[in-house]
């Protein structure tokens, strides 16, 4: 940390947990000097992360290449919009990436540069390449730089790595995780649909999983994935099982899927260890089922997962990259974890084009 | 000897060996079942054959030879490794035989196995129940009818508990053939040909021996790819990852994707849940169908009418194959070629 901007975001004191400064009412008794956040991109994430920060009281500052978008969305949070990235990064602490994944990078350092710390949502970059240009833009500028791999703030993931940290299961030795779900509901042409910009379904959906096995068992070193086209013609790849290997010498099953039917969201794990098992899966999770006449369908593109009345992560994720920001302290996932997930996306990306076995060398650089 | 309901006189049944954990099982049903008449067992060890044949009362023979002049059939049952010569001891008597999963620890015995019954002109089934597990059939069927689409992928898993709790044997390698993926694989693998009516032709395996507290001599936690003639991807997680406190064995469960979208089983899925005393602990009694019955009756049936069984040796011979190679390839850290 470093220069003047850093001295004036950071307070002089931490504030305690989940305590944020409350813009939206201001009359509250709150002394911290508040974050001013700016999101870049109004798409899907963008606009939940929008409405988190909101939820946290920080009404953000907006900016998406289609300024109708934007004004929308300002509009309903009552924020406000910025007309160029130069005028957002003039008028916020620390910018909130959202932007489709291959302009990342591209934001991210100009950001940096500008002396803004920098949230980017998952998977940190499109390339390798990308990612450790970010990581050379913060460390030059001396800003925090975060990765948004959300999955880490859900809270059944969180419980399971607590129960392994405390010696519930012994050494994990067999992970399997599944993330389900149906084809996003996006126009032809979509930047998710092309590869080259999103990366498709490995790199958006099972990097989830990727950093959450690296999380529970290290670092890994071998990558085989398989995938496979369900919504032909279109042919993208929408389902995809990697299998890694751990340095450890743990092995990970990690699915992902959308190939079901709307709305199905779904996710699973098992963690199996030297002396115990932990079991989690959303379908028999959930607390509330209604089955209720009115109002059947959502209309929701994408779908989120839902951690059924537990928090929301999203909110629990940006409060802590923000206290992080202004404490000056670690949160639990450092942009090096999120270099090293997209590491192991790519890996599955190869191996399912190859058919080969892709080695991997955890901190390359 | 009672007729069955269509008035045949039943199908003689012999047991020749009860060293698997499953011999109890089958004991009990053909002891029962209408079209059957439970002969007797044999095992090596006598203890253990009066111990399997006690409960129902059927006699123990001291000489295989005796078994075998009275008996239609047999049910092989015994420690995997010894498949091979008991297969044989009974072909040569020109007794049909169901022997049980995996048909042998090597792809050598496997063939000689299908030699030895295709010489002495005597039907082989290999022993895979599950092909008669209800919810499995449900997804055969989604596939046939078309329901599901195209087939594109098939993620399976088939855990349990590490067997040493039922006998020692299947931690030694010299008896098992392996571990969790010579156990647990072949289920799974039989299943996907049966659905998908295609033949595995390449194989990605690793595996490990952390789980169960390295105890093992064995591998105890596998995954395991494989990639089908006709373009399917599908994976089997065989681990024997439920620890001894588990309320069941373990389970099979399957997610199939296809163009027509998803369609997941878990076979033992119907069961109660029962929570006793603290030394009871909770168990899970199932209450499903029981897919051993449809697998004995269809022995019974293909002995009866000199047909081929449903499932056959060589169905037996092609998961061995996998197994292998699943091998094969844990040893080379890649995909191998298979067929």
């Amino acid at each position: 940390m470093s220069g003047s901007h850093a001295d004036r975001v950071l307070p002089d004191r931490a504030l305690p947990d989940g305590a944020l400064p409350d813009r939206a009412h201001p009359g509250r008794a709150r002394t911290d000097l508040p974050l001013r956040i700016g999101v870049v991109g109004t798409g899907f994430m963008g606009e939940t992360h929008v409405a988190a920060w909101a939820a946290e009281g920080i009404r953000a500052v907006i900016h998406d290449v289609d300024a109708g978008r934007a004004a929308t969305l300002a509009e309903r949070h009552g924020a406000r919009v910025a007309s160029s990235l130069d005028e957002l990064f003039g008028a916020v602490d620390v910018v909130d990436v959202c932007t489709p994944t291959h302009l990342h990078a591209a934001v991210a350092v100009a950001a940096a540069r500008a002396g803004r710390h920098v949230i980017c949502e998952k998977p940190m970059a499109r390339t390798l390449a990308d990612a450790e240009a970010m990581l050379a833009a913060a460390r030059e500028a001396g800003v925090r730089l975060f990765v948004a791999q959300v999955v880490r703030f859900f809270p059944e993931y969180v419980a399971a790595r607590a129960a392994v940290l405390d010696g519930a299961i012994g050494e994990p030795g067999v992970l399997r995780l599944t993330r389900a779900s149906f084809r996003p509901r996006q126009p032809a042409g979509h930047w998710f649909f092309d590869h080259a910009k999103s990366g498709g379904i490995i790199l958006d959906l099972m990097v989830h999983d990727l950093d959450y096995a690296r999380w529970i068992a290290g670092d890994v070193v071998a990558v085989h994935c398989r995938s496979a086209s369900v919504a032909q013609p279109d042919a993208g790849v929408d389902h995809a099982v990697a299998i890694l290997t751990h340095r450890s010498g743990a092995i990970s099953h990690v699915s992902a899927s959308w190939g079901y039917a709307p709305p199905t969201f779904t996710t699973a794990f098992e963690i199996a260890g030297s002396h115990g098992l932990i079991e989690q899966s959303s379908t028999t999770t959930m607390p509330v089922m209604p089955s209720l006449l009115a109002g059947a369908a959502d209309g929701s593109p994408t779908a989120l997962a839902d951690t059924g009345l537990a928090g929301d992560p999203f909110r629990l994720e940006l409060a802590e990259f923000a206290r992080a920001i202004r404490d000056g302290t670690e949160a639990r996932i450092g942009a090096e974890d999120g270099l090293e997930a997209l590491r192991i996306a790519l890996a599955a990306d190869e191996s399912a084009r190859t058919g080969a076995v892709v080695r991997i060398t955890p901190g390359a650089r | 000897m009672a007729v069955d309901a269509q008035g045949r006189p039943p199908v003689r049944i012999g047991i020749l060996s009860a060293e698997h954990v499953h011999a109890p099982t089958y004991i009990s049903l053909l002891a029962s079942m209408p079209g059957a008449h439970l002969v007797g067992v044999w095992d090596e060890d006598r203890r253990r054959a009066a111990t399997a044949a006690e409960p129902v009362a059927t006699r123990v023979f001291d000489d295989v030879d005796d078994l075998l002049e009275r008996v239609d059939g047999v049910v092989i049952a015994s420690a995997n490794a010894r498949h091979r010569r008991l297969v044989e001891i009974a072909a040569a008597a020109g007794v049909h035989v169901l022997c049980e999963k995996p048909l042998a620890t090597t792809v050598v015995d496997a063939r000689t196995i299908l030699d030895a019954c295709a010489r002495a002109g005597v039907h082989l089934m290999t022993a895979f129940p599950t092909r008669w597990n209800p919810a499995a059939r449900a997804l055969e069927s989604a596939v046939r009818s078309g329901a599901l689409g195209t087939p594109v992928f098939l993620e399976g898993a088939n855990t349990g508990t590490m067997p040493d709790v039922h006998a020692a044997w299947f931690v030694d390698p010299a008896l098992s053939g392996g571990g969790a993926v010579t156990d647990h694989v072949v289920h799974l693998a039989d299943l996907y040909r049966w659905i998908l009516r295609s033949e595995v032709v390449e194989v990605y395996a690793v595996a490990n021996r952390i789980l169960q507290e390295r105890f093992a001599r064995v591998e105890t936690g596998g995954l395991v790819s494989m990639r089908f003639a006709n373009g399917v991807s599908a994976t089997i997680d065989c681990s024997w990852s439920k620890p001894r406190s588990y309320p069941t064995w373990g389970g099979l469960s399957i997610q199939a994707i296809g163009t027509g979208g998803a369609f997941g089983i878990d076979a033992f899925r119907q069961h109660l849940g029962v929570y006793g005393t603290r030394e009871a602990g909770i168990s899970w009694p199932a209450w499903g169908p029981d897919a051993d019955a449809g697998m004995l009756a269809e022995f019974l049936s293909a002995v009866r009418e000199d047909r081929e069984p449903a499932v056959t040796g060589t169905d037996g011979l092609r998961a061995v194959e996998i197994v292998d190679a699943a091998y094969r390839s844990i040893a080379a850290g890649a995909p191998v070629p298979l067929g």
